[in-house]
């Protein structure tokens, strides 16, 4: 099985790609725009170069050679979106290229190339009219193609997850949208499936493919080389009725723009989660992928590790931030975050209460039992429920469960209350 | 005093001075085509024309295109803003030109452009009405654009003063694009000081066209002056004797001439053509019909008879370029032609680069007389490609030039085109200044004259 991807993502730079209109998505359509995102006859493009260091840090995280010069073309063809019916991007002078990304410690998918070009306008389409909504135009992009590379889905879903992860520390909005086509073949033919949004919609349209594929092959049938569209409703891929043919775009360069040389543009500083996490998982002896999931898409986690890995033990750290990601507390100063790893450091559960008092840096209250009560409620649920006795002859974890039970009805410490229950159960078994 | 420029501002004009432009031009413009759009000045300075390529804000500028009818910029082209912000110049209308620049003689566009000296013969192309406006009106100056020899080409037949800069001076924000890596906004006038004056006010690097230089233009006066000899070949033998005699009187005012052969400038022809149909067969795949000038009406046909209906409205030079640089571009050709011609592009610039280091270049400016309008209809494609010789090498190459009678035939003027190296756009202006203290010019109409 091959699969090779053509990814497009939005860069987060504040205009457009050749002109200075606003990215800021708006509802309203066509407020963001102007004479250049139009193609009105007489504009002319100038470079962003905000979008520059973006695309040359991107490049540079998917381990790419850069190119120190770079230049751009016109991809001719006409579609309603297209406001010059050219696109403005790359081809052989793209600003990435020959890169590669480890997916986990064995495999690697290779990039052929890093390129920046222009969004299409948006087309919004009604029963039987289409609206155009130009705020979109102009808006830069990569996109990111890899070799054939993934070889099955848990590949492409690893290849997605960790190039999300990196995109992430750059400072891209994952959840705007990205847009795929993607390569798959189980046979000889290649099969194009084009233009699928979103990352879901991407592993789903896979999946199916896959499926189908495997089918027909399973019933010696070859599938036909062909371009395909993922229907998200029906949630198949369907034959698209464009012809296959090999594309004829009529390239020229983009005279309107000259070459850059973008040897001294810098690179956006940026972190490898999966290298952090790795690196921490090796210091702590602690799984590798849980803190890669905690830290993948959570800056905050991150930093709240790095910053206190020496002050707590790892565990509690982690433990911390899993309960500071359930309750989203977006920030936690340093007080409430030692109140917090006492707590379950103390065997307490963490819940609203608790979490409350946290925040506002007040000693979390448990109603504490005394020594003697704790005894008096052991005994009292021990003869409640007499088969207890039998059972932990047999199992001693039974210990946990009453103690557990005692737990829950009194905030007491889990500790002492264990240590108590035990200490009566054995006794009880000796008397007997 | 050699500027009309200056001498204008000097005089007191009367109070209905631009009443009477107005209507004296309005008259003959009926006749000549001159204009695509006069309007009566609100300004107190020089009248000014500008191309209809070149955008003027809130004033519909359609390239002489019927595909264009109804644009109206809601921007100025950088060139104008920076003559209206000097505040000397009152903006008297868009000149009429071939479709988009495709043409030498100015006929390719619904109104054919006339030749005020001869009406029955061409005006030159494709800045036509640039040309013939700077012929009418004693007070003028025209913006005007060349990709290939737009600017040399109306000028000399027209008898006027025609600059196209080094490629990159001038802006080129708000120009209607023919072929964006040859196209040149330069200047006509009646005399080269003007046009010195009129490229000191729009030069310079722009930040809304980043092909746009501010490289430091330099005035080297050379005295060897170089004539190739494969360029003179293809001029009538009737211009050739003037030209013969304009270089022996060059010859007595001190200058040297050697001639050369250049093989390889023959390849500027095709090699001109092939990017230049290219480059335009893109910049015309915006005319789609439903954002700005003609609008098709039947939105629910599929996008494709949609467009199709609306491209209709280009006319027949416009349609063959669209055709033949859409087959340059094809995958199965585009190296063939198109990379190869861009390789020969940078071939010459090396070669003519290095004659241009000490001298000028200097030959007729068009190898024909203004032919009639009857004849032009009648020449075939290759024939009118032909014509643009003597201007498409230094176009090609993105050189300075400069174009300017020397003498005249009966009422028609015979112009001679001056080459300079590489930002040596004073340079060129200057030779022609020098020129001019030799040369009186003719002029047949003088409207505006104080």
């Amino acid at each position: 099985m091959k699969i090779g991807l053509e990814i497009h993502v939005a860069l987060p730079t504040k205009s457009k790609l050749f002109c200075n209109c606003s990215t800021e998505p708006i509802e309203e359509p066509n407020v963001n725009i102007c004479p250049i995102c139009m193609g009105f006859p007489g504009s002319k493009p100038s470079l962003n170069e905000e979008a520059i260091v973006i695309a040359k840090s991107i490049a540079k995280t998917l381990n790419c050679k850069i190119r120190d010069k770079i230049s751009f073309v016109r991809k001719v063809y006409f579609y309603p979106d297209l406001p010059k019916s050219f696109q403005i991007t790359q081809l052989q002078e793209s600003i990435g290229f020959d890169g590669a990304l480890e997916i986990d410690n064995e495999k690697t998918i290779a990039i052929r190339r890093v390129q920046i070009e222009e969004d299409p306008a948006k087309i919004i389409r009604g029963e039987n009219y289409s609206l155009l909504d130009f705020n979109r135009s102009g808006i830069p992009l990569v996109e990111i193609v890899t070799e054939p590379d993934i070889q099955s889905e848990d590949e492409l879903k690893s290849f997605i997850f960790t190039l999300k992860a990196l995109l992430y520390y750059l400072g891209i909005d994952i959840d705007r949208e990205i847009k795929s086509d993607l390569n798959i073949s189980l046979g000889k033919e290649r099969v194009e499936i084009k233009n699928i949004t979103g990352t879901k919609n991407l592993i789903e349209a896979a999946r199916y493919e896959i499926d189908r594929q495997t089918r027909l092959i399973n019933k010696g049938m070859e599938p036909v080389k062909e371009t395909r569209s993922y229907d998200e409703k029906e949630r198949v891929t369907k034959t698209s009725r464009e012809k296959e043919s090999d594309e004829e775009y009529g390239y020229i360069y983009e005279p309107d723009l000259p070459e850059y040389n973008i040897e001294n543009y810098s690179i956006k500083g940026t972190i490898d989660p999966i290298k952090k996490a790795r690196e921490l998982s090796d210091k702590y002896s602690y799984s590798s992928k849980t803190i890669l999931e905690a830290i993948a898409f959570d800056r905050h986690a991150l930093d709240l590790i790095e910053k206190n890995q020496d002050k707590y033990h790892f565990d509690s750290l982690m433990q911390a931030v899993t309960e500071i990601k359930r309750f989203k507390l977006n920030e936690i100063d340093d007080t409430s975050l030692r109140i917090l790893i006492e707590e379950i450091e103390g065997g307490f559960q963490i819940d609203e209460d608790t979490i409350k008092s946290i925040v506002k840096h007040e000693k979390v209250r448990h109603d504490e039992l005394e020594s003697s009560r704790i005894d008096d409620e052991i005994r009292k649920f021990i003869d409640e429920n007499p088969e207890v006795l039998k059972r932990y002859v047999k199992n001693k974890k039974l210990a946990d469960y009453v103690a557990g039970e005692i737990i829950k009805r009194y905030k007491s410490k889990p500790k002492e209350v264990l240590k108590r229950t035990i200490e009566i159960l054995n006794s009880m078994i000796n008397q007997n | 005093m050699s500027s009309y420029i200056h001498e204008f501002e000097s005089k007191v004009k009367p109070k209905d001075y631009y009443d009477k432009v107005y209507e004296e031009l309005s008259k003959v413009n009926s006749r000549l085509n001159a204009f695509n759009v006069i309007i009566k000045p609100e300004q107190d300075g020089v009248p000014l024309s500008i191309k209809d390529n070149i955008c003027v804000k809130g004033v519909e500028s359609t390239a002489s295109s019927k595909i264009l009818r109804g644009y109206i910029p809601p921007f100025n082209a950088t060139v104008v803003d920076r003559i209206f912000k000097t505040k000397r110049f009152s903006f008297l209308g868009k000149t009429n030109m071939d479709e988009f620049g495709f043409g030498s003689f100015g006929i390719n566009c619904s109104k054919p452009a006339r030749n005020p000296l001869d009406e029955d013969r061409v005006a030159g192309g494709s800045s036509s009405g640039a040309a013939i406006a700077t012929a009418l009106l004693k007070y003028h100056v025209a913006i005007a654009e060349s990709t290939g020899g737009s600017i040399s080409s109306p000028a000399a037949f027209c008898g006027v003063i025609g600059f196209t800069p080094t490629y990159s001076v001038i802006s080129r924000y708000g120009l209607i694009d023919y072929a964006n890596s040859l196209d040149k906004i330069g200047v006509m006038a009646r005399s080269a000081d003007d046009i010195r004056i009129m490229l000191d006010i729009t030069k310079g690097k722009d930040p809304r066209d980043p092909t746009s230089t501010n490289t430091k233009i330099t005035d080297l006066h050379h005295k060897k002056l170089v004539v190739i000899d494969e360029l003179l070949d293809k001029v009538d033998d009737k211009i050739m004797s003037q030209f013969n005699m304009f270089i022996d009187k060059l010859k007595g005012l001190g200058y040297t001439v050697e001639n050369i052969s250049l093989k390889e400038i023959e390849l500027s022809i095709p090699a001109y053509y092939l990017i230049a149909m290219a480059e335009a067969s893109t910049n015309l795949a915006k005319f789609t019909g439903f954002k700005y000038g003609f609008k098709a009406e039947d939105f629910s046909k599929p996008y494709n008879d949609f467009f199709t209906e609306a491209r209709e409205e280009f006319g027949t030079e416009a349609k063959r370029r669209i055709i033949l640089g859409t087959f340059i571009r094809s995958a199965s050709v585009r190296d063939k032609y198109y990379s190869k011609s861009l390789i020969i592009r940078g071939e010459l610039i090396d070669r003519l680069s290095k004659i241009l280091k000490d001298a000028f270049i200097i030959s007729p400016t068009m190898p024909i007389l203004p032919p009639k309008i009857s004849e032009a209809d009648s020449m075939s494609p290759v024939q009118n490609y032909a014509a643009d010789i003597l201007t498409i090498p230094a176009n090609l190459c993105g050189l300075p030039h400069i174009s300017f009678p020397y003498s005249y035939s009966g009422s028609l003027p015979l112009s001679a085109q001056i080459v300079g190296s590489q930002f040596n756009d004073y340079g060129v202006i200057s030779f022609a200044s020098e020129w001019e203290k030799n040369f009186k010019y003719k002029f047949k109409y003088n409207i505006g004259e104080i």
